[in-house]
């Protein structure tokens, strides 16, 4: 496919998301207004819009945004290093990955906010809270993506560089992470959500800040239409990671999504 | 005549004990400089085994190789292997000239500038000449056969190994790439070892062609293909000299698939 058809091709996805947006948009103010729900528990977009606009320009919402942001995305960097690291020390060494496996398996369903408690206590309400907790919910999809990425780069392109006398370094960096940076970054891809949903409930829990502080604040005040313009943001924040992940993922694997035809 | 290859009662099994199966049972054979020598035998005798133990791939049970008097250990120097499923060990994120390119890693004192142009030169000598920035997945089967050659091609290898390489494209690029391959041997004074299965190819290609029998496998005998280094698609296939070579080596191919125990012939 060639360049000119790949961006129509984007565009096209662009276009059917925002149709298909506008057409949810469109249903709900179609089921506030006919009342057949509590106009109190469900608002009319108009009233969710002037909700959002009085947060934004108190300044409120900014500041609870930026700071949930920077959370999940350094959160998310330092989940995705330590992942991938795991992940290659995995490969270089079968014991660590047997030892390390079943700990993996143990530690990857619980729950974030199950994990919020013992995390107050034993780090307080600053920093090393949200990374701890972001850290170890969020870990996994990169790691358990680079095992399996790892364990699958093809035996030809394996047997390629030992005909070049490759060591284990050149091999894992010319080789083997090359081939598994794709399946790496679906994984990373999946993290970016995980790890928002983590900030937004620790803040909720133990935050003082950020938006799930600001979102349980609202609720408990029976702000409803701020509540929605919140969750909202939360939504448009998802959107936001996936596309700041789609343009590194586009500089280090550009050329598996072109060969797979994705839409950057 | 210089050896470049010399395989000693080269032997493989694999498994332990009663378990134990003895693939390859003993092969001894030799390769000269410049020459063009074809390996076939009945399917599953184990030639991908015997190539790999020759590429250093593999261990030996007993026996051994050596390349140029060295005995093979580990992948050596002066061996470069094409793939039987040459479109999997071409780097998809790389383009056709930084693959090529690869298949000079390990010969050293030589700048960037110099590596690309000599790339660019592999890829004009298979026919790619203007596809270097092409990368693999936007060229067609045939065409990522040749740039797995040129990069096999760029390693300046005493000993070029060809695992079935023609075995997954169509019957006409076939032609046009063993005419290719024999072309290159020439031009490049490359001595080269096809291991294949098709008796037309193995003749078709050789100055020499060793019949492997069925497993555990050993040399059954060699044959001189003497056809001179020139060959043509029509008029080589009519020439009673290939006529006879291959009702040879095909009857003893038959011979060994007969004997073989029903399960080997599925």
């Amino acid at each position: 496919m060639s360049a000119a058809s790949l961006t129509s091709f984007g565009a096209l996805h662009r276009l059917n998301a925002i149709v298909s947006f506008l057409l949810i948009a469109a249903a709900w103010q179609l089921v506030a207004v006919s009342g057949a729900v509590p106009a109190k528990y469900f608002p009319d977009i108009p009233a969710i819009a002037s909700a959002f606009w009085s947060m934004l320009t108190s300044g409120e919402l900014p500041g609870a945004e930026l700071r949930t942001l920077t959370r999940a995305l350094t959160g998310l960097a330092g989940a995705s290093i330590l992942g991938v690291g795991l992940a290659v020390l995995s490969d270089l060494s079968p014991v660590f990955r047997r030892g390390f496996a079943p700990v993996a398996a143990l530690i990857q369903p619980i729950p974030p906010a199950a994990l919020v408690p013992m995390a107050v206590f034993m780090l307080g309400l600053g920093p090393s809270l949200y990374a701890f907790i972001i850290i170890l919910v969020t870990v996994w999809p990169p790691y358990f993506n680079g095992v399996a990425a790892l364990a699958g780069v093809l035996g030809e392109q394996i047997r390629s560089g030992q005909m070049m006398a490759l060591g284990r370094w050149q091999m894992l960096w010319q080789i083997k992470l090359p081939a598994a940076l794709p399946e790496i970054f679906a994984g990373i891809r999946y993290a970016s959500t995980i790890s928002l949903i983590a900030v937004v409930v620790a803040e909720m829990l133990a935050g003082h800040d950020g938006l799930g502080f600001l979102l349980i604040r609202k609720a408990f005040a029976i702000r409803i239409p701020e509540v929605y313009a919140l969750m909202f943001v939360c939504a448009l924040n998802g959107i936001l990671m996936t596309a700041l992940i789609g343009l590194l993922r586009w500089q280090l694997t550009g050329w598996h999504m072109r060969m797979t035809e994705q839409p950057a | 005549m210089d050896i470049v290859l010399k395989v000693d009662g080269l032997t493989k099994s694999y498994g332990r004990g009663a378990d134990a199966v003895r693939v390859l049972g003993g092969i001894s054979f030799e390769v000269e400089q410049g020459e063009f020598v074809s390996v076939v035998g009945p399917s599953g005798c184990g030639k991908t085994t015997l190539l790999f133990a020759i590429a250093g791939l593999h261990s030996l049970t007993s026996g051994s190789v050596r390349l140029k008097g060295q005995p093979v250990t580990a992948p050596p120097k002066g061996v470069a292997v094409v793939f039987q499923d040459y479109s999997r060990s071409l780097f998809p994120w790389k383009n056709s000239r930084d693959n090529v390119a690869f298949g000079m890693a390990r010969i050293g004192g030589r700048s960037a500038a110099d590596k690309r142009a000599k790339a660019e030169a592999m890829l004009e000598a298979v026919g790619l000449g203007g596809f270097g920035d092409k990368y693999p997945w936007q060229l067609s089967g045939g065409m990522q056969q040749r740039v797995a050659i040129a990069r096999a091609l760029a390693s300046e290898s005493e000993l070029l190994l060809l695992d079935e390489p023609l075995a997954a494209v169509d019957a006409q690029t076939r032609s046009d790439m063993q005419d290719l391959l024999l072309d290159i041997a020439i031009r490049f004074r490359q001595t080269c070892l096809l291991v294949t299965h098709d008796v037309d190819e193995a003749v078709y290609m050789a100055d020499r062609v060793v019949v492997l029998t069925r497993r555990p496998t050993t040399v059954d005998h060699e044959i001189r293909i003497g056809l001179g280094k020139k060959r043509d698609q029509i008029a080589t296939r009519e020439n009673p000299v290939f006529l006879k070579a291959r009702h040879d080596v095909m009857t003893s191919i038959r011979n060994f698939r007969a004997g073989a125990p029903a399960n080997a012939l599925a």
